[in-house]
């Protein structure tokens, strides 16, 4: 055969389609096994019991987009921001500048709530307040041109919202403005371990309405504690469904796949 | 087989191409000559990552300084000492939490390999016997699979040290099987 008639390969997706633009997440081993990176303006549930590494993970995520160039934002829930910028100190891949010149942004949700006057006695937010906290996220993903944006945790936010209803409305509106402004999003979720078995989310609706669900937890092996990762779902991506372990290493975080064999006292996973 | 013809025979794998060896040493001699041989190794400009499970790499940096080799390209993945509570602040060093952890020496692995200079590279595992110690043998089975595979794909020439005596024949069958040659057998 001449060489002019051998056809140039084209990229497609493993499925066979044509694959979705990716945010990259340049995480070592992530990306792989997300086949290249989470696809733009998903919105994914990075679901973990304590310790399990969900906000180090969200932040490398945000670091390394800043690093690119991109706008990005994190909001804290459950710790002061202050405190947050303190511990980003501790990671070897944290440059102070980025928060200087703006391409990574740390919000307060305590800050936002006082001025929007939504802060509440009982802890609830009414169905106004809900509306006046994602049109104050719509603002800061719109004006500062946020690209990557992580909530943390979507789990504190969710114990403020009256029902479950109100918490599917609230994610899936989140999800909409989100998606687009093309903004790639991280929703932390706590959770935890139950006779064994690992959920996704406290409230059981987080990872209906999200695009993807990348699940964290510990595994122990011979009584030590290993920190695991495993992609569940992920909208618009063919991924790998294999159980990976992941560490700190002082250029961020790193995965390899899990031995299978090594699994002794692992946790099962709904 | 002496530690002269174990390093020639190292060296001859090398050039042949083989990427991964086992290298079968007498537990009489296994410390000093799994050292020489490194030292050989680093001595015709190799550089390297010795990933140790039964000394501490201070114990083995101490005997290479004494045969005067460059130590310069020469990196460690330590399993023993964070166990024990020895010295763990060598930067050439990452210490591994527990010898139970096989995927980290993999990570560590990946990490070092970045840093050596050297075009011709190598990984001295020392040894399969001591991990042994801590994990069930079919644990041990897939993980020296998947450290074979992924050296293997790295391109980085292995050497799989173990200990004659100490080795089961079901171990030392499955690693023939992974091998491109057993030296010292």
């Amino acid at each position: 055969m001449a060489k002019k008639d051998i056809a140039k390969p084209v990229a497609l997706d493993p499925r066979g389609g044509r694959p979705r633009d990716k945010c990259v997440t340049y995480i070592e081993g992530i990306d792989r096994i997300l086949n290249g990176g989470v696809p733009i303006g998903n919105i994914v549930l990075l679901a973990g019991t304590v310790g399990s590494g969900k906000t180090t993970l969200a932040m490398e995520f945000l670091i390394n987009g800043a690093k690119a160039g991109e706008t990005c934002c994190y909001i804290s829930v459950t710790e002061p921001s202050s405190k947050m910028l303190s511990n980003l100190q501790t990671y070897g891949f944290f440059d102070e500048s980025l928060v200087k010149e703006g391409k990574l942004n740390i919000f307060d949700l305590t800050v936002i709530n006082d001025r929007l006057g939504v802060e509440r006695l009982d802890g609830t937010y009414t169905a106004k307040d809900m509306e006046a906290l994602l049109g104050a996220f719509e603002d800061i993903v719109d004006e500062l041109g946020v690209t990557r944006l992580v909530i943390d945790s979507i789990t504190a936010v969710c114990y403020q919202l009256p029902d479950k209803g109100s918490i599917r409305n609230f994610i899936f509106r989140l999800s909409q403005f989100l998606s687009t402004f093309g903004c790639t999003t991280m929703l932390i979720s706590e959770t935890v371990v139950d006779s064994n078995v690992q959920t996704y989310s406290i409230f059981g609706v987080e990872e209906a309405v999200a695009d993807g669900v990348i699940l964290m937890g510990n595994i122990i092996r011979q009584g030590d504690l290993l920190r695991s990762l495993q992609v569940v779902k992920m909208r618009g991506a063919k991924h790998s469904r294999a159980r990976h372990l992941i560490e700190l290493t002082p250029v961020g975080l790193a995965v390899v796949p899990l031995l299978k064999w090594g699994q002794d006292g692992g946790q099962a996973f709904t | 087989m002496s530690v002269k013809e174990t390093a020639k025979a190292v060296i001859q794998s090398i050039n042949n191409g083989d990427t991964l060896t086992t290298v079968r040493i007498s537990a009489d001699s296994f410390h000093a000559d799994t050292v020489k041989l490194a030292g050989v190794l680093l001595g015709k400009k190799l550089g390297g990552i010795y990933v140790t499970t039964s000394r501490p790499s201070s114990h083995i940096v101490d005997e290479l300084e004494e045969t005067k080799v460059d130590l310069s390209d020469l990196y460690f993945v330590d399993l023993v000492s964070m166990t024990v509570g020895g010295n763990t602040d060598n930067p050439r060093t990452l210490y591994v939490e527990s010898p139970t952890m096989l995927e980290s020496i993999l990570l560590n692995i990946s990490l070092l390999e970045r840093r050596l200079k050297s075009k011709r590279r190598f990984v001295m595992f020392d040894s399969v016997n001591g991990l042994s110690i801590y994990s069930e043998p079919r644990v041990l089975r897939e993980f020296i699979n998947v450290l074979g595979n992924s050296m293997r794909i790295k391109e980085i020439y292995s050497m799989l040290m173990t200990v004659k005596e100490q080795t089961s024949d079901e171990l030392a069958s499955a690693l023939k099987l992974l091998s491109d040659r057993v030296i010292g057998d």
